[in-house]
């Protein structure tokens, strides 16, 4: 029999009792003992029923769930009789759990998902590590097409693989499409089968040498940037300039996982970039690789095969001496998940972590306003609890009971959330890029978002019972059997510690979103030491190959005077260096040094307009002029930035000294620039070194100086690019436009976290006013003397509201300690951005300390008037 | 207080595996019912195992499902009434060896500490 026969059991064992009790009390008649007594004498020799039944079911090993559901159901009749607390705790948990499980369905979705929905199991990706070669060793990479030819063709272990590569060309004469070039097998590996019209590629269209161009759309795509036209199979679409034939759809739910909105052949490549043929070059990795396992193969007998293969291929490299460089290849076979990407693992994991910890804050601050009410119906019970005791009652059994109790709410709560774990991630992908979400229709929970739940439940109960249970445990019996209600308070302690640890959450809660909040407008109201409102940015594209590079010079010439000719347009000037991106340092050393004595330095090599084009003012010196020679045998003229000169010569005057390039050139400063704050936001960029651009060759982009209305100059140059070459299609923005645009984004997510961190403020003022109503409601009685002793009203209002500020204050410096550490971690994580997020922490500190301490005085307030409300006759007379 | 609770908890370990053991041997003789057995281990001992009734149940039911023995309602011959009546598996007899030899191995270690004499002489 198992456990859920429970009745029948119970029946059989009632049956077994009877029986032989009766029988127990016939004999004792048979032996003479009166009828009347001979029952009681056959219960005397039998022993206590209920007893033997209660050891019977913990021989059956029942008797757990049995009390489990006891308390389960003593739980639900104690919630019932406390609706509103009850329904109060229950909302505070679904939105505490709710919102973390449903921030964890997207980042599952996203990040730990593997990209297919057809047989997940048999999915590999492949990730290629080069030693030797031209990368940096520590770097995953891509294949060539010879490595991937060389895979497709030998491996035994993968049935199927595909290549492709992420570009973003410009589609039609809008902007950037993130565009897969693809192999024809690459929807089947990805186990999409059917397009949602027209047809995927077929085999033929991916042949070499005579490339198809033909495209598959996204619905995503389709529907926002092609307008849904329902006829557009057949119809031709451009990318930068080459047309393509849309010859089928893929579905959103499909495409849900693929990295861009149009797929093309991967033979296509070349057509696309002037001058990059990364599919006919033999050292160009550009191709990245899955495929799916044959039957009967595991991940780690293709992990062994596709190493011989390519070891192969290395030793064949090598030996045609294709490069100067040797070449060793390593490895790694994943899933395809985001998180088990070797190359960016751990940054996900840290971003996970990031996005996750401020979410269990909130959780936290549920717990607490949890805690809270659990609290105050516990000491409220604290008579019943009590009588509880003194008959005998276990503390272990009263710890399960108030658990069960708490399990209940969560498990309620919990359910609940399920509504928000489906609606929180498209709210956030609709807040994040609203164009984008229709994209993203798949993020669906799966199991392990149900695990997560359950996790959450486990934790939820826990935390919020504990506090409950020490209160139940410390009960002073006597007091409270005396029924002197009156008499027992709560610690005050305990008061305390619940107020200190949710302004602490709340803080850390505030201060990121007081930082994240602060992003866009410290984006936008930066002042980065140059112009960017009236520089305009080209991103012309010149094929420089040798072959080309007379015809690249002559459009380079051509344009540049043709951009002059427009009216507004005032200088323009080629830098190697974009504003806000990062820069790889150079080796800058004095004469006396000698080489690996310098300093890490970035180097801009600029064209002579520079500094009047980009309004940066030289503090000393000159700027270039067409006079200062870039012939390899003259002497050649540099210009420092501030930082360049104090890192070197300290507060010696620059102008007139050397240094020494890398290549051995010797270089005489001749300007002193101010500093700009060009690698990152807000931030002032390190030693900076500008050089003179040769003009006779192709380095560096575009920017444009003008004056007036922007939007007149981009169309003008926009048009004059097109007319010289119509395959160019660009879209000049002025620096300040394009910062704007990552301002935006910003924005959206700062309002995203700054929704969140006001769902914790919320939870934690209304936990302070929870608490400090209930800690006046206990002291009532002793306000009530303290007035008859002669205390006024404001005596008493202050004692109160001291306590909230005393415990408010203590609660921000533990959540400053809490907070310090986070933020570090945060800034040094994401180092490698332009966004502003270290430097801050006071400024920060300081708005979010203000805010929660005026938020926690406002919830101090009603108690401590309520407070003075004590009538000191009624505390009297209950005396 | 709690060391009387303690007292009882530890006698009941030590005294189950008795208990145990001498349902086992009494079934033996053949199946019979909760108050049969009770009465037989009472009588055999000479009243020695005051014990109550009741105590069997909760091992007859965790011997039950242990497998060593199984039940079966049938009626009996002397009453005309239906009596649960329990009977030895051969898991159960198996059970019982296994419980003798080691009740024989703890009484011989007892004896030689008891009575060094005697057992030398044994």
């Amino acid at each position: 029999m198992r456990w859920w026969q429970i009745r029948r059991r119970n029946a059989d064992l009632e049956r077994e009792l009877r029986a032989d009790l009766e029988l127990e009390a016939e004999e004792q008649r048979e032996r003479g003992v009166p009828a009347e007594e001979a029952a009681y004498a056959a219960r005397r020799a039998f022993g206590n029923i209920s007893l033997i039944r209660e050891q019977t079911h913990e021989a059956w090993g029942v008797a757990p769930i049995e009390r489990f559901w006891q308390d389960i159901l003593h739980a639900m009749r104690a919630a019932r009789r406390t609706p509103l607390l009850s329904g109060v705790a229950i909302l505070a948990l679904a939105f505490g759990i709710g919102l973390n499980a449903g921030v964890f369905t997207l980042l599952n979705s996203l990040f730990l998902e593997p990209p297919t929905l057809k047989d997940a199991n048999s999915f590999v990706q492949v990730y290629p590590r080069y030693t030797g070669w031209f990368m940096r060793e520590d770097q995953y990479s891509s294949f060539t097409t010879e490595d991937y030819d060389a895979m497709r063709d030998r491996s035994k272990a993968l049935e199927e693989i595909a290549a492709w590569q992420v570009s973003s060309p410009t589609l039609d004469e809008g902007k950037p499409t993130a565009t897969v070039l693809a192999t024809c097998n690459y929807f089947h590996v990805f186990g999409i089968d059917r397009p949602l019209m027209g047809r995927f590629f077929a085999s033929g269209d991916c042949s070499r040498g005579s490339a198809t161009q033909v495209a598959v759309i996204s619905e995503a795509t389709w529907k926002a940037d092609l307008g849904g036209d329902s006829s557009i199979i057949g119809k031709t679409i451009r990318l930068n300039g080459s047309p393509f034939q849309v010859i089928g759809i893929v579905s959103s739910d499909a495409a849900n996982f693929l990295p861009g909105g149009i797929f093309i052949p991967y033979t296509t490549e070349p057509m696309l970039e002037q001058g990059i043929d990364s599919l006919n070059s033999p050292s160009t990795p550009w191709l990245a690789v899955a495929g799916r396992l044959r039957p009967g193969f595991s991940r780690s007998d293709a992990q062994s095969e596709l190493s011989t293969i390519m070891n192969q291929q290395d030793r064949a490299y090598v030996k045609r001496q294709v490069s100067a460089f040797n070449r060793k290849t390593a490895l790694v076979l994943t899933n395809g998940s985001f998180i088990e990407n070797p190359a960016i693992r751990d940054r996900v994991v840290a971003m996970t972590v990031f996005i996750l910890g401020p979410l269990t804050l909130i959780l936290l601050l549920a717990c607490c306003n949890v805690t809270m009410l659990f609290l105050s119906r516990t000491v409220t019970r604290r008579g019943e609890i009590a009588v509880r005791l003194a008959l005998g009652a276990g503390r272990g059994q009263l710890a399960r009971m108030l658990l069960a109790e708490s399990l209940i709410t969560a498990a309620v709560g919990g359910a609940l959330s399920i509504v928000l774990v489906y609606r929180v991630p498209l709210m956030i992908m609709n807040v994040i890029n609203a164009s984008r979400a229709r994209s993203v229709l798949m993020i669906h929970p799966n199991w392990r978002v149900f695990c997560y739940l359950a996790v959450l439940i486990v934790l939820a109960t826990i935390i919020s019972s504990l506090m409950p249970i020490r209160a139940a445990w410390k009960l002073d019996l006597l007091t409270a059997l005396k029924g002197r209600e009156a008499a027992a308070t709560m610690r005050s302690r305990t008061i305390s510690g619940l107020i200190i640890v949710q302004i602490a959450l709340g803080f850390v809660l505030v201060c990121a979103a007081v930082m994240f909040g602060r992003l866009p407008s410290l984006i936008t109201g930066m002042n980065p030491g140059f112009d960017m409102r009236h520089t305009i940015g080209v991103p012309v594209r010149v094929d420089t190959s040798a072959a080309s590079r007379a015809n690249a010079l002559t459009f380079n010439r051509t344009l540049e005077s043709r951009i002059l000719a427009i009216p507004g347009v005032q200088s323009l000037a080629y830098a190697s260096l974009g504003p806000f991106r990062r820069v790889p340092p150079t080796e800058i050393r004095l004469p006396d040094q000698s080489a690996g004595q310098g300093k890490p330095i970035s180097v801009n090599n600029v064209s002579s307009g520079f500094f009047s084009t980009f309004d940066i003012p030289l503090i000393k010196g000159r700027a270039f002029n067409s006079a200062d020679s870039t012939s390899p045998n003259a002497d050649f003229v540099a210009i420092v930035s501030q930082a360049f000169a104090r890192e070197f010569w300290q507060t010696e005057d620059p102008l007139g000294k050397s240094i020494i390039t890398p290549d051995n050139r010797r270089l005489t400063i001749v300007g002193l620039a101010a500093d700009t704050q060009s690698e990152s936001f807000g931030v002032t960029d390190g030693p900076r070194l500008y050089t003179l651009r040769d003009p006779s060759t192709l380095d560096g982009g575009l920017f444009v100086r003008f004056s007036g209305d922007p939007k007149p100059v981009e169309n003008a140059i926009r048009d004059t690019v097109k007319s010289l070459d119509r395959r160019q299609l660009i879209a000049p923005e002025t620096m300040w436009e394009s910062l704007e645009a990552d301002a935006e984004q910003m924005r959206s997510l700062a309002g995203i976290i700054l929704i969140m961190a006001s769902i914790g403020l919320l939870m934690a003022v209304v936990g302070v006013y929870g608490v400090l109503s209930f800690a006046v409601n206990q002291r009532t009685r002793e306000f009530g003397i303290k007035m008859v002793l002669g205390a006024d009203r404001g005596t008493i209002f202050r004692s109160v509201t001291r306590q909230a500020l005393r415990n408010t204050l203590f609660g921000l410096l533990c959540g400053a300690a809490l907070a310090e550490p986070a933020m570090l971690a945060l800034a040094r994580f994401q180092s490698g951005s332009p966004l502003p997020l270290r430097g801050l922490n006071m400024v920060v500190f300081v708005v979010s300390a203000l805010l929660l301490a005026a938020v926690s005085l406002a919830a101090a307030w009603l108690p401590a008037l309520r407070a003075t409300r004590a009538d000191p006759m009624q505390a009297l007379r209950a005396e | 207080m709690t060391s009387i609770k303690e007292q009882g908890k530890q006698r009941a370990a030590v005294l189950q595996g008795t208990l145990d053991m001498l349902i086992l041997r009494t079934l033996l003789y053949g199946p019979a019912h909760g108050h049969q057995i009770g009465k037989h281990i009472q009588q055999t001992t000479n009243d020695f195992l005051q014990m109550q009734h009741g105590s069997l149940y909760p091992a007859l039911h965790r011997l039950e499902g242990r497998g060593w023995v199984a039940s079966k309602w049938e009626t009996a011959p002397d009453r005309n009434r239906e009596f649960k009546y329990y009977r030895l598996t051969e898991k159960g007899k198996k059970q019982l060896l296994v419980e003798e030899s080691q009740w024989k191995q703890m009484m011989e270690a007892v004896a030689r500490v008891m009575w060094p004499a005697s057992s030398r002489e044994g």
